[in-house]
């Protein structure tokens, strides 16, 4: 059963996620944005990924939609990537969690795969549209190297407070 | 029963992929037709704008900190060299205030109201930047209430950086001119070549940092260190807003070739206000 802490508190750690992600690329747009590297923020997915293994939260599905369709129009303004993406990856991480207990190594290995599945499609969707017409060895050594390195060191970082967090509150 | 499920599932997988696909086109259109974006985009907009305020305002507190900090240690050194450049100021000031003044009553002889050159300025603040690789876009804190239209020019105080792309009521998206995207609208500009002639061209493109000025009118040798300008040609932008410098010129073969590559003024990777230019005419 999910607590009715967790209720109020997972959509608005999402919301919270969803915006510190564009807020950590403007103010360190300097480093993450240069030449030979480009980063890309994706704490929600963290946030996502986290609530899956270890919180107990009810339509996970739902939220990630709806996380979706703001990320699109907010951020993008293309409708259509996020909002179907973030469901898809919400269901790949519960197909694997089905096999395995949740640790660290486990958690950190399935969010790299998330991280990999969404940055290869998010490229695939904006070469289709004709948005970027970058090769795909400068795309896996220009964005997905640098944002993976990025999202693991953030991954290492806030995996103890979120997992106390969504232990305690479900 | 197995099979019955698995043939939902595939359903399911392919209407989505459809409606998918659906928002990607009818978000394009808009985006390229419509001079306001629908309903279920402003929407979203709005209210993400609203809550993105009280997300971003901390953020930039404790990135400011920092900046605060770096800006100390560098201030001694900052202050030296400035103390040499504003006795200059002061004297193109004057100078800018005489020569606008003189320009006004030279207009106003010719019964010329509105030039090229005139603009309104709005300014806003930056709320935050899309997390993707693909595009290099701010969100900015006005919007059509405040008077932004679609394909405005943006500058930052030291120069053009962009020209916006999508307007709700309360705030607006921003494209820069770094951006890779090949069907984004290009920005007209000129620079005067050492001949004193007025050379016409298109920011086609970046290469590295640098921005590349394509279409060039005519083979006439260009200055490096000349200043860019836009031209006020081609629509919604003013004339005479600063892009950049010259930094080299290159030459295959006729004109139509040439390609001059230009260090853009502002620092793309620092911005926190910007100025929209929405001509007058």
């Amino acid at each position: 059963m999910e607590s009715v802490k967790m209720r109020y508190l997972f959509p608005l750690g999402l919301f919270i996620a969803l915006f510190l992600d564009g807020s950590l690329s403007l103010q360190f747009s300097g480093s993450m944005f240069t030449q030979s590297v480009s980063i890309e923020s994706r704490l929600i997915l963290l946030w996502l990924v986290m609530a899956i293994c270890y919180g107990n939260v009810r339509h996970i599905f739902v939220w990630a939609v709806i996380a979706g369709y703001f990320f699109d129009t907010y951020y993008t303004g293309i409708l259509g990537l996020f909002i179907v993406m973030l469901p898809l990856i919400v269901y790949i991480t519960r197909s694997i969690m089905r096999y395995f207990t949740s640790s660290f190594i486990v958690v950190l290995l399935i969010y790299l795969i998330d991280i990999t599945i969404l940055t290869v499609l998010f490229y695939w969707a904006n070469a289709l549209i004709g948005f970027t017409s970058v090769s795909i060895t400068t795309f896996i050594s220009k964005t997905l190297g640098p944002t993976l390195a990025y999202n693991l060191a953030i991954f290492v970082i806030l995996f103890f407070p979120l997992e106390q967090f969504f232990k305690r509150f479900s | 029963m197995q099979k019955a499920f698995f043939n939902k599932k595939l359903v399911i997988i392919l209407i989505t992929l459809i409606i998918s696909f659906l928002l990607i086109a009818f978000s394009i259109s808009v985006r390229n037709n419509k001079n306001t974006p629908s309903f279920i985009q402003s929407f979203g907009n709005e209210s993400a704008g609203l809550v993105d305020r009280a997300v971003s305002f901390p953020a930039a507190g404790i990135s400011s900190i920092g900046k605060a900090f770096t800006g100390l240690m560098n201030a001694y050194q900052e202050n030296e060299l400035l103390k040499t450049k504003i006795d200059n100021l002061a004297s193109t000031k004057v100078e800018n205030q005489t020569l606008k003044s003189e320009n006004k009553q030279l207009k106003k002889q010719l019964k010329l109201d509105k030039s090229l050159t005139d603009y309104t300025k709005i300014s806003a603040y930056v709320l935050t930047r899309t997390p993707s690789s693909w595009q290099n876009q701010i969100v900015i804190s006005q919007g059509s209430n405040s008077g932004v239209t679609k394909n405005s020019a943006v500058l930052s105080d030291e120069g053009l950086i962009g020209r916006v792309t999508e307007v709700n009521k309360t705030n607006s998206k921003v494209e820069l001119i770094t951006t890779q995207n090949d069907s984004s609208n290009r920005f007209a500009v000129q620079v005067t070549s050492s001949s004193g002639s007025v050379i016409n061209g298109l920011i086609t493109g970046t290469s590295g940092s640098y921005l590349v000025m394509g279409q060039i009118t005519s083979s006439d040798k260009i200055k490096k260190g000349t200043t860019v300008m836009t031209s006020g040609l081609g629509g919604t932008t003013p004339q005479g807003l600063y892009v950049g410098t010259v930094i080299k010129v290159s030459t295959s073969g006729d004109s139509s070739n040439e390609k001059v590559y230009i260090k853009p003024a502002a620092d793309m990777n620092n911005i926190n206000i910007v100025t929209v230019a929405k001509r007058t005419d």
